[in-house]
């Protein structure tokens, strides 16, 4: 009860000539600050997220491209021309935009896909490839396979099946396949010819935007290519590769200078990915400085607030008051605005991720819906910042009037 | 408790007070824990300036004081609270009330501190000094009869083993004073504690059993 009497007393000493407009005034300065904060922390974990494939689709995953060597006038006499050797690979590995390097191994054995009977079948031949799974943007659980298994696992180029859905199924009057069909329908794969002839089962089990190609598991390929191909192992056309930052000109040229060819619209969309690297930091930057200031505003607005009171605070500590306890009073009446300021943004914040992932959602761009832990860390770090900004500030004040 | 003086000399008073002599000033001075001192000091000896060395509100001086035998200057912050809520009570010549609070809020603020005197010991002790229907009134709107009055009150209402009291009755007349001094020395008595008083005039309102000229 005294102790309740005594704070409603320090309170009317040392609060009471606090201005409800400054403190409005502060209190918003706080929480544009922090909100822009969490804002730009959140566009860059999602761009993080997207860039490096963790949400799945990986929709602007252009560090990824796959490389072949260029079909002209000349090589298309030579068997083979287009073969990758062991010195293509080490000169690619000499660009310093390359990170890693990996070959993607073709099936070097006839293949040919067929389904059912009836209005629904189809007979087609068929390439497969592998990839090493460092460069899989997708990876299944079912995605594996050994010797003796019954069932292959496949994954399908998105363009593929776009292909189908949009120009071919409609120009021949066939049915629109979903991506749940496709993985709920299997079909048959034969191997080889002749004598040497077996059937499989495949299964579609998901889909790549970074990999144009029929993949199976590499264990697959290797057993196949000695099975049906033997003394082909190796021979393949095309490469995947790493790299940091695609758009660069120096790379682009290095390609060109080497007789390489990609796709160059995934070089322009790395282009853009750069310029929204830019982007983010410089939104990144321009917050921490909005923070910096609403953190300053709402200092100053302490200090003023302290200043105001200095009298009342030089007397208190002349009848015995402590330091320590006056400090503690004043922060324990300035940290619950500060983090219902700290709040707020949180949840302003939040409300924009989870509006921009609906919005994203709708262009396939998946993000997450709620903030994760780098927003968490940001929220605990401007606290902590604020809390001792705050504490330094009160206890300057006091020490000040000992 | 035991207060010890060594040398002390104020340092922006430290040529006027060179020409004349002290009991105090530039002495060596040992003052026990149940001592009642009086010190007579004239206009300009720097009367007030002892007692805010004394309880830690000014440093600008050269010599030592010591409070059972440490070095006052060597307290920090929340030492020097501690000395000032638990053993050194002061009533300022100036009262150094909060204008804008009650009379009473003046003293729950004190009281609380330690909640050594209850808040009805504290309202008989306004009636007895004859403040009781001040309560509510704010400090700035009292006489300065009567804010003296509740700046000796404010003293009292925590424990102490010295009170300094600089001119505490410059404002009372006779009979008030009469019925200050007699509060006090109950509560010094009762707190086991020694006293140092500083008034212009040589005066008789304790039994002194130590007295200095300033």
């Amino acid at each position: 009860m005294s102790q309740n009497c005594q704070a409603g007393i320090l309170k009317k000493l040392l609060l009471r000539k606090t201005k409800s407009g400054r403190l409005v005034s502060a209190w918003i300065a706080l929480c544009i600050g922090c909100t822009l904060l969490l804002v730009s922390v959140i566009i860059w974990s999602c761009f993080q997220d997207l860039l490096s494939g963790k949400s799945g689709e990986d929709s602007l995953g252009a560090t990824f491209l796959t490389i072949s060597k260029k079909v002209d006038d000349a090589s298309m006499a030579q068997k083979g021309s287009t073969q990758i050797l062991s010195d293509d690979i080490a000169v690619i590995k000499t660009a310093p935009q390359v990170q890693d390097v990996g070959l993607l191994t073709p099936a070097n054995f006839k293949v040919a896909a067929s389904l059912g009977s009836g209005q629904m079948s189809f007979y087609t031949l068929l390439f497969l490839e592998s990839a090493p799974d460092r460069f899989m943007d997708k990876m299944p659980e079912t995605w594996k396979w050994q010797e003796g298994d019954n069932t292959i696992p496949i994954i399908l180029s998105r363009d593929f099946l776009n292909m189908y859905n949009y120009i071919f199924a409609p120009s021949q009057g066939l049915p629109l396949l979903s991506e749940q069909s496709v993985k709920a329908i299997g079909f048959k794969l034969t191997m080889g010819e002749g004598a040497n002839q077996v059937d499989y089962r495949a299964q579609v089990e998901g889909f790549s935007d970074r990999i144009s190609s029929v993949l199976v598991p590499q264990s697959f390929i290797d057993y196949g290519n000695q099975k049906f191909s033997p003394g082909s192992i190796g021979k393949a056309s095309r490469m995947i590769i790493k790299v940091g930052d695609p758009s660069d000109k120096n790379f682009v040229t290095f390609l060109e200078k080497n007789n390489y060819t990609t796709n160059a619209e995934q070089l322009r969309f790395s282009k853009m990915r750069s310029v929204v690297e830019v982007v983010s930091g410089a939104t990144g930057i321009l917050a921490l400085l909005l923070m910096a200031i609403g953190t300053l505003v709402f200092v100053l607005f302490i200090e003023l607030t302290m200043a105001q009171a200095q009298e009342s605070v030089r007397l208190l500590l002349q009848i015995g008051y402590s330091p320590k306890k006056l400090s503690r009073f004043l922060i324990t009446k300035y940290i619950p605005i500060m983090l219902s300021a700290l709040l707020a943004a949180l949840l302003i914040a939040s409300s924009f991720q989870f509006f921009a992932a609906h919005q994203l959602n709708s262009m396939q761009l998946k993000i997450n819906s709620f903030p994760g832990i780098y927003v968490w860390i940001a929220v605990g770090f401007s606290a902590l910042i604020l809390l001792l900004q705050i504490n330094q500030s009160i206890k300057k004040a006091i020490n000040s009037k000992i | 408790m035991q207060l010890k003086i060594e040398q002390l000399i104020p340092v922006p008073l430290r040529e006027k007070l060179n020409q004349k002599h002290s009991d105090v000033w530039l002495q060596n001075l040992l003052i026990e824990s149940l001592d009642y001192v009086g010190v007579q000091a004239p206009s300009g000896t720097g009367k007030t300036t002892l007692i805010h060395s004394l309880c830690g509100l000014r440093q600008d001086y050269d010599g030592a004081i010591f409070w059972d035998n440490k070095n006052l200057r060597n307290k920090n912050g929340e030492e020097i609270s501690e000395l000032r809520t638990q053993k050194v009570s002061v009533i300022f010549q100036d009262m150094r009330l909060f204008p804008d609070l009650t009379a009473w809020e003046n003293l729950e603020l004190k009281r609380t501190l330690t909640n050594t005197v209850s808040a009805k010991e504290a309202a008989e002790w306004m009636n007895r000094l004859g403040i009781g229907d001040k309560m509510m009134a704010l400090a700035r709107t009292l006489s300065y009869g009567e804010q003296q009055r509740l700046a000796i009150i404010r003293s009292l209402l925590q424990p102490f083993s010295f009170l300094l009291m600089d001119e505490p009755f410059s404002h009372l007349d006779h009979q008030n004073t009469t019925v200050a001094s007699q509060l006090i020395l109950e509560v010094v008595k009762k707190n086991n504690a020694g006293l140092l008083l500083a008034d212009l005039d040589e005066n008789d309102f304790f039994p002194y059993n130590k007295t200095y000229l300033l």
